[in-house]
């Protein structure tokens, strides 16, 4: 305790509220002070010197009783009334916050036009157009493929980025960087060795099981991807399957032995990103200019129903599908050891 | 004729299938332990979903359909006993007190 109030008593921030309180002159009266005590062993005697120690003991034990006497007394004030003031309290604040959420939700529920009218705000015209002409304009036979990726393409587009963007605040804060001379730091070391002590990385089990079902998961994941205007699907769900093969693997075979491939690397999960954002930014980026209106990318449609048809479709499923399979992947791996 | 017996055999594996996983739930809620719990929870990840979604395959005959059904049995199969397996491994080398619960038996 004692040491922690000398610490505090040298620290920018107390100096700063002392020269606050009494100008420079507190300064540097503490400044002659901490000389003076720097000072002080060689003015004293011996027997000086014990019996100021003696004194700080005594202090510092006087100190240590009142501490533990306002500690006892809070300890009993916790066990008897307060605990039941806070009891109390909690009690109260949940049933208002309750009926608080309940009365908002209730009056809103009343405000909601009846359901199933012909004339409510959610019939308009827009839906109709969707289904009527949406396979003819997007080319895509699943509508709500044609319509998050062609005509709202700018939505899915803001969409990507918040992914981006929290894979980026992440790494941010939790990622373990090496120092200046380029070894690693302690923190990342002690990670490391937390990470092999941990995790079931040796579980044949796990292993064996994982090689048998994480081809196959890949694989879905694609299909979901590449079938996205076909079929229900799309980058967004196919991406979450191809995510959770890769944590799967990295799961059971440890990050030491998945980091020596590739796939499963810091710089691939760059490349991935970035190359699938920019040509996601590239294709969609007009429509921020032009009011969200579309712009003829005079790419035939092809016939409905085929791999190939609904122009840019496929292309930004596999964009959006890479971008959501390596953020969950980054995450997993940030997350676990702070580092690829 | 064919329509009734596939029924009755349907019917009877799935109703079984909601026994057992009734049963599981009952054992998860009663048992104290980890491991005791985990015990009664794979019981219907496995057999009460494979009754289930063996009456589902009955009702549908040879059909996609339950080729599809297959597969899902295959998946659950291989996945569930799996992740019961990891948390099992997690209890037994994370509880400092283990021997409140469990007793070794030497071979």
């Amino acid at each position: 305790m004692a040491k922690l109030r000398d610490n505090y008593e040298t620290s920018l921030w107390a100096r700063f509220l002392r020269w606050m309180k009494s100008g420079s002159k507190g300064l540097e009266r503490s400044m002659i002070r901490a000389l003076e005590e720097e000072a002080e062993p060689s003015q004293h005697s011996e027997a000086e010197q014990l019996a100021l120690e003696k004194a700080r003991e005594e202090r510092e034990m006087q100190d240590h009783e009142r501490e533990r006497a306002i500690q006892e007394r809070l300890h009993l004030w916790s066990k008897t009334r307060g605990a039941r003031l806070m009891t109390f309290a909690y009690r109260l604040a949940a049933v208002v916050i309750c009926l608080a959420v309940i009365f908002v939700l209730l009056s809103s529920v009343s405000m909601l036009p009846e359901f199933g009218r012909s004339d409510n705000p959610a019939n308009n015209e827009v839906a109709a157009r969707y289904i009527e002409k949406g396979i003819e304009e997007t080319g895509a036979v699943n509508i709500v493929g044609g319509m998050i990726l062609n005509y709202r393409a700018f939505d899915t587009l803001g969409e990507s980025h918040v992914l981006f963007v929290a894979a980026c605040a992440v790494m941010m804060l939790l990622r373990l960087r090496l120092d200046k001379d380029g070894r690693p730091t302690r923190e990342k070391l002690d990670a490391e060795a937390d990470d092999r002590k941990y995790e079931p990385h040796n579980d044949v089990i796990l292993q064996k099981v994982s090689s048998l079902i994480v081809p196959c998961l890949l694989l879905f994941g694609i299909y979901v991807v590449f079938n996205g205007h076909l079929s229900a699907g799309g980058g967004f769900s196919g991406g979450a399957i191809m995510g959770a093969a890769l944590i799967l693997y990295v799961n059971a075979h440890g990050l030491t032995r998945a980091g020596r491939q590739p796939l499963f690397g810091f710089k691939v999960f760059k490349y991935i990103t970035f190359g699938a954002l920019a040509f996601y930014s590239l294709a969609k980026g007009y429509s921020f200019f032009m009011g969200a209106n579309h712009l003829d990318s005079h790419i035939p449609l092809g016939t409905p129903g085929n791999i190939l048809s609904a122009e840019l479709i496929l292309p930004l499923n596999i964009a959006v599908g890479a971008v959501v399979a390596w953020t969950m992947y980054s995450f997993y791996v940030l997350f676990r050891k702070g580092d690829f | 004729m064919m329509a009734w017996i596939q029924f009755i055999v349907g019917a009877s594996l799935i109703s079984a299938g909601v026994v057992v996983l009734a049963l599981s739930v009952l054992g998860v809620f009663r048992f104290n332990y980890v491991l005791n719990r985990m015990h009664a929870a794979a019981m219907g990840d496995t057999l009460g979903i494979l009754l289930v979604l063996g009456g589902l395959i009955v009702f549908s005959g040879f059909t996609f359909l339950s080729l599809k059904l297959l597969l899902t049995i295959i998946m659950l199969w291989l996945t569930s006993p799996v992740s019961s397996h990891l948390i099992g491994r997690l209890e037994v080398h994370i509880n400092e007190r283990l021997n409140e619960h469990v007793r070794e038996v030497k071979h």
